[in-house]
């Protein structure tokens, strides 16, 4: 019998796919069986490490030592569970602040920057890759030393809510560049065709930008949305910085836990409650934005 | 009703012209195709119509009213792009609502004409899919619906058909004009492909280098070719051009072969004292035979290539440095041997003759 004949030009796509799997698969076994220990550590009596796994017990103890404000199984509250409350609330506070400031600003300039002719527009296309390269940490002592100059005239019992707004604004700043850039690449892809459609049909450069541009860039949206929620949500030395001390996220409350010998003190599970809970919101805000991101509709416009 | 006149108009891209002092005058109810080579400013030409573009200089009028400063909304042009540019998260029916709600109409009005357009463009079943969902023909229509349904003064079509497989082109082509005729709305099409001007035209204004090239109906570009550059831009294939040297006695000699002028064109040859001369004429005008034809100029090359089209073929002749392509059918066509001598046999009558330093057809030089 002849054996089957392929096309040269055609790979299998069944066995090309599951050679990827298997290749994807066995690249995430790190990082899945951490984020398994990581996980299952919170629900059990114990850290889950090779040799015990015969002794451990199923438990929901850490989740109440954590919202408890307990580090350790014995010792009193070091938190109350309003302050472990109010720390979810603060990360909420500045992810979305952080999302919402650069979704908006990215989203706006991304549009300028692809759509309009203005002076130095190249130049500044490529200063946003530059900006996008320096790290965080190397601007601290200005962002600092500004935030003590603006911070004077504000009447200090504002300060706290003025400090939000300046983790927001900061931590924002670092992402925006990256996100214009993001932006810039899909408000590309939208045909001129399209926008002087609608110009042509009557509608006005706002409207067009709002009904017919906007819609078409979702899936950018949603990336950049998720990016500088991700990066809000992690932000942790701009929020160790500004934050009065008595305010902490979860990114600086888990780092509290880990810093200055306090590691060999604490109970790890609730250590690990708390690392769970810090990864939940990113994977369900992900699971949301996710179908928005692998939505690219453009057709209905050839060319 | 509606006619539109370009006066003098130039657009400048940076160093680019694009369109270079146009003036044109399209008549109200008619179809104009703008036809040239891609770059040549066509596509410019119907933007800036369209009011997308602004003129660097020059002035636009429908109705002798002036719209150069008008916005795209207050002209009232219904415009067709080459990809459709339809609104990809939009349903049919509100891509073609999408212009009367601008309008702020009334849900019932807007309602009863998009069914009307749809209907008339048979795309009723559709209103309620997206795009995406349609094939390139049924896009087209629905981009004509957009158009049409806000009832425009001009209708601007951008290549509608390029997107189109062959088949389907020959097909909407038909259908565009016959829809043109009955709305009897003034229209302007553009395209590089001739044979769809020379279809659906009612008057052809051939565009290259921003400058308009000839200006006229179907058949007076294809039969009076204003300069060399229509000559050998119109038909398929297009015109053959032969140089020739004027002799002293008044003939023409090309390739070992003499050729005497009409006498109105030996006039004007002798005005403009021409030494040398460009002929030219259509591939279906000559016939290729063994033998030289009698009434006919025939000068000498070798069979190169027979290109059977069905009922009519292609030959390729060399003659001297010129290659000349002549339409004959195919039945006779294929008596004849590549590689053998040949004689092209042009009927005297239909060539054209042109001044090769401005390569102008004589016939457009006032005398």
């Amino acid at each position: 019998m002849m054996p089957e004949t392929t096309d040269v030009e055609t790979i299998n796509r069944r066995r090309m796919n599951l050679a990827l799997g298997i290749v994807v698969l066995i690249a995430s076994i790190p990082i899945l069986v951490t984020y398994f220990i990581l996980m299952a550590s919170s629900f059990a009596n114990q850290m889950i490490t090779g040799s015990m796994v015969g002794q451990l017990t199923f438990t929901l103890k850490n989740w109440i030592l954590f919202f408890e404000g307990k580090l350790t199984v014995a010792s009193a509250a070091v938190y109350s569970t309003w302050d472990i409350l109010r720390y979810i609330f603060n990360t909420f506070i500045v992810a979305f602040g952080v999302m919402l400031v650069t979704t908006a600003l990215a989203t706006m300039a991304g549009y300028a920057c692809s759509r309009m002719k203005f002076k130095g527009r190249k130049f500044l296309i490529q200063l946003l890759i530059l900006l996008h390269a320096f790290p965080g940490v190397s601007l601290i002592i200005a962002v600092y030393a500004l935030y003590i100059f603006s911070k004077g005239p504000i009447p200090s019992q504002w300060w706290t809510l003025y400090a939000f707004i300046y983790v927001i604004v900061a931590r924002a700043a670092l992402e925006i560049p990256m996100d214009i850039w993001i932006m810039k690449g899909f408000f590309d892809k939208v045909p001129w065709e399209v926008e002087w459609s609608a110009l042509i049909d009557g509608a006005s450069r706002i409207k067009v930008w709002k009904d017919i541009i906007l819609p078409l860039v979702k899936p950018g949206i949603a990336a950049v949305a998720i990016f500088s929620f991700i990066a809000g949500w992690g932000a942790l030395i701009y929020v160790l910085v500004f934050l009065p001390p008595t305010e902490k996220t979860l990114a600086t409350y888990i780092a509290g836990l880990l810093a200055g010998g306090s590691l060999e003190v604490v109970h790890l599970p609730v250590v690990a409650a708390a690392g769970t809970l810090y990864l939940l919101p990113t994977l369900i805000f992900f699971s949301f934005v996710r179908r928005y991101m692998l939505q690219t509709s453009l057709s209905g416009i050839k060319g | 009703m509606v006619s539109i006149r370009l006066d003098k108009v130039t657009k400048r891209f940076g160093k680019v012209v694009a369109v270079n002092n146009v003036s044109l005058e399209i008549e109200d109810g008619k179809l104009y195709v703008l036809l040239g080579p891609s770059g040549g400013g066509k596509t410019t030409t119907l933007y800036l119509i369209a009011g997308i573009y602004k003129p660097t200089s020059g002035r636009i009028y429908f109705n002798e009213k002036d719209v150069t400063d008008l916005t795209p909304a207050e002209r009232n042009v219904g415009l067709v792009f080459q990809n459709y540019a339809l609104y990809p998260h939009m349903k049919v029916y509100d891509n073609i609502a999408f212009p009367l709600r601008l309008r702020k109409e009334p849900k019932s009005k807007i309602d009863s004409k998009v069914h009307e357009v749809a209907k008339f463009l048979r795309i009723e079943n559709l209103l309620d899919r997206y795009p995406h969902q349609l094939s390139g023909g049924q896009q087209q229509r629905v981009a004509l619906a957009r158009a049409l349904v806000k009832e425009p003064s001009v209708l601007l079509l951008d290549e509608p058909l390029s997107n189109l497989d062959a088949l389907l082109r020959v097909y909407i082509r038909a259908e565009l004009k016959r829809m043109q005729q009955d709305l009897g709305i003034t229209s302007v099409y553009v395209t590089h492909d001739q044979s769809e001007a020379l279809a659906i035209a009612d008057k052809i204004v051939v565009i290259n280098k921003g400058i308009i090239q000839q200006e006229g109906t179907p058949e007076q570009i294809y039969e009076n070719p204003r300069n060399v550059f229509v000559a050998t831009f119109i038909g398929n294939p297009p015109m053959n051009i032969v140089k020739g040297t004027v002799l002293e006695d008044g003939t023409i000699e090309t390739t070992g072969s003499r050729l005497t002028p009409p006498p109105a064109v030996l006039e004007k040859i002798k005005r403009l004292k021409l030494k040398n001369i460009l002929m030219a004429f259509r591939p279906e005008n000559a016939v290729v035979s063994e033998h030289p034809m009698e009434g006919r100029f025939s000068p000498m090359g070798d069979l190169f290539e027979v290109e059977p089209l069905g009922r009519d073929a292609v030959v390729t002749v060399t003659v001297g440095e010129f290659v000349i392509k002549v339409v004959m059918p195919t039945r006779e066509a294929m008596q004849l041997r590549i590689g053998s001598k040949v004689h092209v046999n042009i009927d005297p009558s239909t060539i054209k003759y042109f001044d090769p330093n401005t390569e102008l057809n004589l016939e457009y030089i006032e005398a």
